[in-house]
């Protein structure tokens, strides 16, 4: 991640089309931009031509960026749009194809490092944990706990009242405690019967 | 990250939701394949640089000015001050141009002083056969009338 000053002279340059510079933003937020586009949806490839697309997109209209907030902001957004605007055209006829997808399709790159260092337990319960909350609490997770982003960006974005997002990040860690309360009960069980 | 000790949940799963949330910040900061994601992101800058919209104005400025300098030679050649050279040149056509004209007029003189003794005779015979009808006269048609 670059800090609000660097970010600001980078667009500059980037502006300019300087390659250097573009290519500074790509490596800055093409990792968390796809880490959470990959938690968003589930699948890997989507997840990284999403990225792709909404970086390509941002470059092509910089000139009409606004300097006052923040790139990443403004390359989340879009690249959130893009991912639902794809989702609305490929939705599925019955709902139960969409169901249970985003941990499936764990081993990318984005996910393999978490693999190796914490198993695929840990993999398989992020999976469960995202599962189970709605929009756009799983949105305002990620952000906060995915990204670092502070309450106040992410009311921002969301055009929240900061209260609201507080009280969505609370109710989606008792959703998402509750799942995982179930599921390693599930998976005691499971071993008891064995 | 705390919902309180007494919140209904068992220390185990609240620990499983710990790993979850640290697992999910690693993702977006720690990457497997720096390397990987370096030669990603030069791939896709560009792609970014061939897609970027061309820069066409700056071209098209200069070449819109370079049209108007073109068009503006010949009027600024008017109002520029001339050289000494180009005003010899034209003081040579206008010379020129005069003593030809004196040299027409010389040789028209010539021919009117050859001329003049006969064009005066010619003159009178046209005169006589010219000569105005008496008043009252009545003028005849030179044909029968049918």
């Amino acid at each position: 991640m670059l800090d609000a000053q660097t970010e600001r002279l980078t667009i500059a340059r980037a502006r300019k089309g300087d390659r250097a510079a573009i290519s500074e933003l790509i490596r800055a937020y093409q990792r968390p931009l796809e880490a959470f586009l990959f938690r968003m949806c589930g699948k890997s490839d989507l997840a990284e031509d999403i990225a792709q697309e909404a970086f390509l997109r941002v470059m092509k209209s910089l000139d009409r960026f606004d300097d006052r907030f923040r790139f990443s902001t403004w390359l989340f957004t879009i690249g959130k749009r893009l991912l639902v605007n794809h989702q609305q055209k490929m939705r599925p006829l019955a709902d139960s194809d969409a169901v249970d997808f985003r941990g499936r399709d764990a081993r990318t790159p984005v996910t393999e490092n978490i693999e190796q260092e914490r198993g695929e337990t840990v993999q398989r319960m992020i999976a469960i944990a995202l599962d189970s909350l709605v929009e756009p609490q799983r949105e305002i997770v990620l952000l906060f706990h995915q990204q670092g982003w502070p309450v106040e960006r992410i009311a921002d974005k969301l055009s929240m009242p900061e209260g609201t997002i507080k009280s969505h990040l609370f109710r989606a860690r008792r959703r998402m405690l509750a799942a995982i309360e179930h599921a390693t009960g599930v998976v005691r069980t499971e071993e008891v019967f064995k | 990250m705390s919902l309180g000790p007494n919140n209904g949940f068992s220390v185990r799963a609240q620990r499983v939701l710990v790993r979850v949330l640290l697992a999910l910040r690693c993702e977006a900061r720690r990457s497997p394949d720096p390397a990987f994601d370096a030669m990603r992101a030069e791939e896709l800058a560009d792609r970014i640089m061939r897609e970027l919209p061309r820069r066409v104005l700056p071209v098209g400025l200069c070449a819109l000015a370079l049209v108007a300098v073109v068009c503006l030679i010949p009027i600024a050649r008017d109002y520029m001050p001339r050289g000494e050279a180009k005003a010899s040149v034209a003081q040579v056509v206008e010379s020129s141009i005069r003593e030809q004209g004196a040299a027409v007029n010389a040789g028209l003189g010539a021919l009117r002083a050859v001329v003049a003794p006969f064009a005066g005779d010619a003159a009178s015979e046209s005169d006589e056969g010219e000569a105005p009808a008496p008043e009252g006269a009545v003028a005849v048609a030179p044909f029968k009338r049918s």
